[in-house]
């Protein structure tokens, strides 16, 4: 036990002895090469450590920059604002002009009719058992009543009244509309009629028609009312009734009658005027 | 192993000690890593061990410092002896006896310090500058922060010891 202190009081000052050897001998230059040896690996550690260091400064001025960045996003997010309510209406403007050229595109495919560009200026009638929209031209621009009224997608209806610088159009989805129209495939002949529902049904389609899902129903000019070969839809469905003499098929117009804006008014053609034959049928009557 | 494992843990020690913790230096104080990794490993080691690693702590921190050789290991080794002579009154080192150690510790282990640089060529004393002066500014500036310093960093310091010794010697120490 005794050996036991009296080596460990040896080892104290044996250590002390040495580490005033070390201050000594630093003092007086003696260990100056060994200091620059054991330096030198825990330089190299140093020198990776100060290039953390220098990371992490380069990351704290970051951070002390955030104040002038932060007023730098307020003036950008101003800046934003402005150019999100700018980039709103140039929105606007390229979606109308996207509108426009399908529309001069669908224009150009048929060269023998003229157009007249109209706004949509009320998409749905007040009375709801009514199918109408509401468009700014009228009797000033030239539309007069029963002119066809469509878009690139096809046919919408047709100019039920006139105003002076408004009409009204009566769709093809209206309950009241009946339109001569043929299958583009098989020629067959029948009739669209609309519902309130909003879905349109070819009727008078004979049984012996061959009426496939996805045929187009086309216009067929029959009765003079309206101009030949404008969409009227697709077939999505067929149905024969054993008790019916004709089949019906059910069709879906390639519109959407809930976003118009911007329909083309057919002005070049004039529904026949069929009341001659009416007057001289009624002369005939009299002779 | 203690001795060896040492060597690698105090040059990482004086590495950091000269670049990434003078980064949150506190007027000049900055925690004392080498000394807090002999205080911890001293704690629950021989007193030999005790020894290496405070000459070795020291000379790896005075080498990369302007002080001469050894300014750092007599100080350390002042506390490593002191440590060996209370530590067998100690049941077990916890919250209060980390405290106790290491207040008394940085303060002994940054006075000398203070004394051997005060009494080398290398810093003399301003103009008009009395040494009670000297002293105080030591202490405002350096020694205080480092001691506040050195008292919040001895417990992820001693944490980190103790999972050393415990994986080289399975808690069998002391």
């Amino acid at each position: 036990m005794r050996t036991g202190r009296s080596s460990r009081l040896s080892l104290i000052i044996f250590s002390m002895v040495i580490a005033v050897g070390l201050l000594i001998g630093s003092q007086l230059g003696i260990l100056g090469p060994l200091q620059g040896l054991i330096a030198t690996p825990i330089g190299v550690i140093a020198g990776v450590f100060n290039r953390i260091g220098f990371a992490i400064n380069g990351n704290l001025d970051q951070v002390n920059d955030l104040e002038v960045a932060r007023q730098r996003i307020t003036e950008l997010e101003d800046r934003l604002a402005q150019f999100q309510s700018e980039l709103v209406e140039l929105r606007e403007v390229a979606s109308d002009y996207d509108r426009l050229s399908r529309l001069l595109n669908y224009e150009s495919s048929r060269q023998n009719e003229d157009y007249l560009t109209a706004n949509v200026i009320a998409s749905d009638d007040p009375n709801t058992l009514l199918r109408t929209i509401m468009i700014d031209r009228g009797s000033r621009d030239g539309v007069t009543r029963g002119m066809a009224v469509v878009t690139d997608q096809g046919m919408l209806g047709r100019v039920l009244r006139v105003a002076a610088g408004a009409s009204q159009v009566l769709l093809i989805t209206d309950p009241s509309s009946a339109i001569s129209a043929r299958l583009q495939t098989s020629r067959t002949q029948g009739s669209v009629v609309g519902d309130l529902s909003g879905n349109l049904t070819m009727t008078f389609i004979p049984l012996t028609a061959q009426v496939n899902v996805g045929d187009l129903v086309m216009t067929s000019g029959l009765g003079g009312n309206l101009p030949s070969d404008m969409v009227l839809g697709q077939v999505t469905s067929v149905q024969q009734f054993e008790s019916e003499l004709y089949q019906e098929a059910t069709i879906r117009s390639l519109n959407n009658f809930d976003t118009l804006e911007i329909v083309l008014i057919v002005t070049n053609f004039r529904p026949v005027d069929t009341s001659t034959f009416d007057d001289n049928n009624a002369l005939d009557a009299e002779q | 192993m203690g001795y060896f494992l040492s060597i690698p843990i105090m040059m990482i020690a004086a590495a950091l000690q000269a670049t990434l913790l003078p980064q949150i230096a506190i007027f000049g104080g900055i925690p004392d890593l080498p000394f807090l990794l002999t205080l911890a490993w001293a704690l629950n080691s021989p007193l030999e061990e005790g020894i290496v690693w405070a000459f070795v702590g020291g000379i790896a921190k005075d080498s990369l410092s302007a002080s001469p050789l050894g300014t750092s290991v007599i100080g350390a080794l002042l506390v490593v002896f002191g440590i060996h002579l209370v530590r067998r009154q100690l049941y077990s080192v916890g919250l209060f006896s980390l405290i106790w150690m290491t207040l008394p510790g940085s303060l002994i282990h940054q006075g000398v310090m203070l004394g051997l640089v005060l009494i080398s060529p290398l810093r003399p004393l301003a103009p008009g500058q009395g040494l009670v002066s000297a002293i105080l500014q030591s202490v405002t500036y350096v020694i205080l922060p480092t001691i506040v310093y050195n008292l919040a960093f001895i417990f992820p310091v001693y944490w980190l010891v103790r999972r050393l010794q415990t994986g080289l010697t399975g808690g069998a120490t002391r």
